[in-house]
């Protein structure tokens, strides 16, 4: 059960499906795009200081079998 | 502001979550959690989720005090200024929203989600942005969308692109706005070319329409769409990736300050060993620099300060500033957006959720303010009389470093011949008025004339002991 604090808006709620549709073909061509520019050498270094979207878990004590 | 009101008192931004709330014990703040969230907490604390969090340094760290049937209390990590969305750089703004997709991601890979994602629920902490609302995880129910996004786009992703066209000043929205910019107004302030964006338009302009269809359903009676993981994890994806690309095209008021000044390498020299010297034989924990630039003087003080705030009104200063902190890896100093002249106000419900600038910076209470090259602004541009920005200084300062450029210096000559026909009113501005204002608040410790320059650094001390 959720509690629902606060309203989620339900048009934003229906509007994801859509969202992550447009999301998935934007992806899917940014990925094909990367590896034709792979192939000619042509991606460039981002200049953002921000890492990545996914968290490394090496660091991890739980996950990590050596601790 | 004073101790005395503390004590045992609950925060007045935590309110809103029934999970549970900040308290003040003595000087200490602490989080009380409430039975209805142990499952969650449990969950949290022995999946290793909340300690991967603390290791990545994504969630601010808590220890745990005690464990009752009918409360638990956790202990986070002090820290020692908050800074609100509206105080940001566009850099920092960026990071802020990416941390928060980073957050819920991840959450997702583990069962749970981010149930809010208020900008709120980020600050800067140890020149980085940190999550704070620890009790802001709950447990993933299969296939449901994501029920934080609407505030993700009215608190982060909305406002980001806002200003990406109209420049940061949109940040200032917030402070009207304390649960983010309505999604239909973001989407009717955006140039019509936004909805080539598909990106854009299915966030914005597309979630507009869908808001405004279904505002009527008052019975709930519409059923919920639903999403797969894997759809959700495209939208946080896509969303990552084009925040990230995103930047800022806007001509900087200072940018260039140190190169246009009336300085020479002498002079710039001198001022620095003046302020090294004094600030060392202060040695302050805490200091602010307010009108500090990109943070060039209060870095030549950085490495024997535990802490140091640097604002300034300039947006781009200021991002450029923290793009230092970030290259740097300068875990102890925070800038931020200030407009001395019209500081943040109290906002939210009593206006007490969100504290104002100068009741921060009472708490906060620095040892040491710096105010270089700040007054003739306030007082030639700003209109402010002395004793005026002297009694906003003593607010919250113990001691203050104040430079005074006399009539003499080019920046000053220029402010007052823009003045025309009224310069004459002006005729207070002068070292005998600065120090009449001044001293209605402070006592006059050193005054020294800065070598090939003309200006003068005064060091003051609050009359008022232990002001805070």
């Amino acid at each position: 059960m959720h509690l629902l604090y606060f309203d989620p808006g339900l048009g934003m709620m229906i509007v994801q499906a859509v969202a992550a549709g447009v999301a998935g073909v934007l992806l899917f061509s940014k990925g094909v795009m990367y590896k034709i520019k792979g192939f000619f050498g042509m991606n460039k270094d981002e200049d953002d200081t921000y890492d990545s979207i996914d968290v490394d878990e090496n660091e991890d004590g739980k996950d990590d079998k050596k601790q | 502001m004073g101790k005395m009101t503390k004590n045992n008192k609950t925060h007045e931004a935590s309110f809103r979550d029934p999970s549970g709330h900040m308290f003040y014990d003595d000087d200490t703040l602490r989080r009380r959690i409430n039975p209805i969230y142990f499952k969650q907490y449990n969950a949290l604390k022995d999946s290793g989720f909340f300690a991967t969090l603390f290791k990545n340094e994504l969630l601010i760290p808590h220890k745990e005090n005690s464990v009752f049937e009918n409360e638990i209390i956790i202990t986070p990590e002090p820290i020692p200024f908050i800074t609100n969305p509206y105080e940001w750089s566009f850099e920092q703004f960026k990071h802020a929203a990416l941390h928060t997709l980073k957050l819920q991601k991840y959450a997702l890979t583990k069962g749970f989600i981010l149930k809010d994602a208020s900008a709120y629920n980020i600050t800067f902490h140890k020149g980085k942005p940190i999550f704070i609302d620890t009790l802001s995880f709950d447990f993933y129910e299969e296939d449901t969308p994501w029920r934080a996004y609407k505030q993700f786009i009215t608190h982060f992703f909305g406002p980001l692109v806002l200003a990406s066209y109209h420049g940061t000043e949109i940040f200032k929205m917030l402070q009207t706005h304390i649960d983010g910019i309505p999604v239909k107004l973001i989407s009717s302030l955006l140039p019509g070319k936004t909805k080539l964006s598909s990106t854009i338009y299915t966030n914005i302009h597309l979630a507009a329409k869908m808001e405004s269809k279904h505002s009527e359903d008052y019975k709930a009676e519409t059923k919920i769409a639903k999403l797969s993981k894997k759809a959700q994890n495209n939208i946080l994806d896509n969303l990552f990736n084009f925040i990230k690309k995103m930047s800022l095209k806007e001509e900087t008021e200072w940018g260039n300050y140190y190169d246009k000044t009336n300085y020479n390498d002498a002079a710039f020299q001198g001022k620095k060993e003046l302020i090294q010297d004094w600030v060392s034989n202060l040695k302050p924990q805490r200091l602010i620099d307010m009108g500090g630039n990109d943070g060039t003087f209060a870095r030549t003080v950085l490495s024997q300060v535990p802490n140091v705030i640097v604002t300034d009104i300039d947006s781009n200063a200021v991002a450029y500033n923290y793009k230092q902190v970030q290259e740097h890896k300068e875990t102890n100093m925070l800038p931020f957006v200030c407009d001395v002249l019209q500081p943040a106000p109290g906002i939210g419900f009593n206006n007490t959720e969100r504290n104002s600038l100068i009741d921060r910076l009472a708490t906060y209470a620095p040892d040491v303010t710096m105010a270089l090259a700040l007054i003739h602004h306030i007082t030639l541009s700003g209109n402010v009389p002395f004793n005026k920005s002297a009694e906003f200084f003593s607010k919250f300062s113990t001691h203050l470093i104040i430079e005074f450029p006399t009539r003499e210096d080019s920046w000053v000559e220029s402010l007052l011949v823009r003045k025309r026909e009224f310069i004459n009113h002006f005729d207070f501005y002068n070292q005998t008025e600065f120090e009449q204002g001044y001293g209605q608040y402070f006592d006059l410790e050193k005054k020294v004339e800065v070598k090939g320059t003309k200006r003068i650094l005064y060091l003051y001390k609050n009359k008022q002991n232990g002001i805070a």
